[in-house]
């Protein structure tokens, strides 16, 4: 015998203090923010509280991007495309998706972020990211 | 980095299992029953022998929170101490090493298993990535394994058709009850499902369970090295194309098992590789060569299931040593997002 059954629980995910101001950039500004480490001279994409390498604590807050380059993606059988994206200025990738893909993507590919016309303060306020005008794709 | 060798001596004194298969009828405590009889029946001993238990079990695959009150009766956990361990189960083999090699424990039953029948595995493994940056994005641990596949693959034009080779040979080796491709030119034929993976290509998973007794008395197989490690959990602050947390995690083990990781004298090898590339990259992790027999009976290739992957390795290792086919061997296990945990046993004939 099978008993049938589903978990449906609603959660609130506190994002913290450095999540709460980077999705709050995303929403309110469109813009893409990271941190950096002066001792590691390390810039993490998106922005965190302290470095993971040293644990300095907090770090400079800087702006990445809105363009980067794939550094690897995947492509779902339901043609969903994750890709870590390496925004500009930043040593650490962000996983996200692609869109609006004339072809398949290659690794090393100029892609920008496209920013949803709604956006509610989450990670998805970037739609995807785009080849950038004249990537080859 | 220092690791000392284990203060008191640990045997594996007994192995069970309930075989990997695509879907098992029975409850739960059922199965992990039949894996905890058969690890007494080999180590010769009843539960009154053992002094602690260590479970590895998930609560999302489990679809239950604290997912160990479903087995701890089966475990013989009842009045006893028992720890629970929300990973592999090697992990939780290294454990109840450490409980007997502090002294705490004499005898420790270590019991992983998982029913990924049960739910929509992947779609549960969602829920393992950090809530706010990635889980809005859909990604699941097959996500991140083809994106660690993409880094591996780039100007490799033969990555693909080698994958297919070492998932094809692996399942021929192995017999396993899953219904999968099993000829190179089936698995390229299969359907792509995390770009460059194919469906065939990659490890089936079911419904298993293992057991294993560890003791400080004497038996015919000794856990020599232990090591783990816990890389990034986010994929983009990893070098994705190698695995660092299992070279340092192996390193550890060596360094406990008191034995030079350049001399290589460990004549088999059971990795925990649920996908072709995983076996390159633990290949170039740990830099065992050709010499060394890796996964006669087929690895995960011939099914599996994740928890129960790498204590089942290390049952297979133990096996090997017993049998005399092996004088030194190696387990393997490894779990999170693209081989973020990773962990590392070294098993030697007895004594
Ligand atoms: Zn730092």
């Amino acid at each position: 015998m099978i008993r049938e059954s589903a978990i449906r629980i609603p959660f609130r995910y506190a994002a913290g203090g450095a999540g709460s101001r980077f999705l709050a950039a995303l929403r309110d500004e469109r813009r893409i923010l990271g941190a950096r480490c002066d001792g590691c001279r390390r810039v993490f994409a998106p922005l965190r509280s302290f470095c993971s390498s040293c644990g300095a604590s907090p770090l400079e807050e800087i702006a990445l991007g809105p363009g980067g380059r794939v550094e690897a993606w995947t492509a779902r059988a339901d043609g969903t495309v994750f890709a870590l994206v390496r925004l500009d200025g930043a040593d650490t990738a962000l996983l996200h998706r692609l869109v609006g893909l004339p072809g398949e993507p290659r690794r090393g590919m100029r892609v920008r972020a496209r920013f949803a016309a709604e956006r509610r303060a989450s990670i998805l306020d970037i739609a995807g990211f785009e080849p950038e005008e004249g990537a080859s794709a | 980095m220092s690791a000392g060798a284990l203060r008191r001596p640990v045997y594996v004194s007994g192995i069970g299992e309930s075989r990997p298969v695509p879907r098992d009828p029975r409850a739960i405590p059922e199965m992990v029953l039949e894996a905890v009889q058969a690890a007494y029946a080999d180590a010769r001993c009843a539960h009154t022998d053992i002094d602690a238990v260590v479970t590895a079990s998930v609560d999302l695959l489990d679809g239950l929170t604290a997912s160990n009150i479903a087995v701890t009766e089966v475990v013989d956990a009842v009045m006893k101490p028992e720890t629970r361990i929300s990973s592999e189960g090697l992990a939780a083999a290294l454990h109840a090493a450490a409980q007997i090699a502090s002294g705490a424990y004499d005898a420790v039953l270590v019991v992983a298993h998982a029913k990924t029948s049960m739910a929509d595995y992947q779609g549960l493994t969602r829920w393992a990535l950090d809530p706010i940056h990635v889980q809005p994005l859909g990604a699941d641990f097959l996500a991140c394994a083809g994106l660690q596949a993409a880094m591996l693959a780039d100007g490799d034009p033969g990555a693909e058709r080698r994958w297919a080779k070492v998932a094809a040979e692996r399942r021929r080796a192995g017999n396993g009850t899953f219904l999968i491709p099993s000829s190179v030119e089936e698995i390229l034929l299969s359907p792509v499902i995390a770009a460059p993976l194919r469906e065939g290509m990659c490890a089936p998973l079911g419904d298993a369970a293992c057991a294993v007794v560890l003791t400080a008395g004497s038996a015919a197989v000794r856990l020599t090295g232990v090591g783990w490690d816990l890389d990034s959990h986010a994929l983009g602050e990893r070098d994705l194309r190698r695995w660092d947390g299992l070279r340092r995690a192996f390193a550890r083990a060596c360094a406990v098992a008191g034995m030079d990781p350049r001399g290589m004298p460990i004549d088999l090898v059971e990795p925990s590789c649920f996908y072709p590339h995983e076996e390159e990259m633990f290949r170039a992790a740990t830099a065992i060569g050709e010499r060394a027999e890796l996964s006669p009976d087929g690895g995960l290739f011939a099914g599996t299931a994740p928890v129960v992957a790498g204590l089942s390795r290390f049952a297979a290792a133990a096996r090997g040593v017993r049998a005399g086919r092996a004088k030194r061997a190696l387990a393997h296990g490894a779990w999170g997002p693209a081989g973020q945990g990773q962990a590392v046993a070294i098993l030697q004939a007895g004594a």
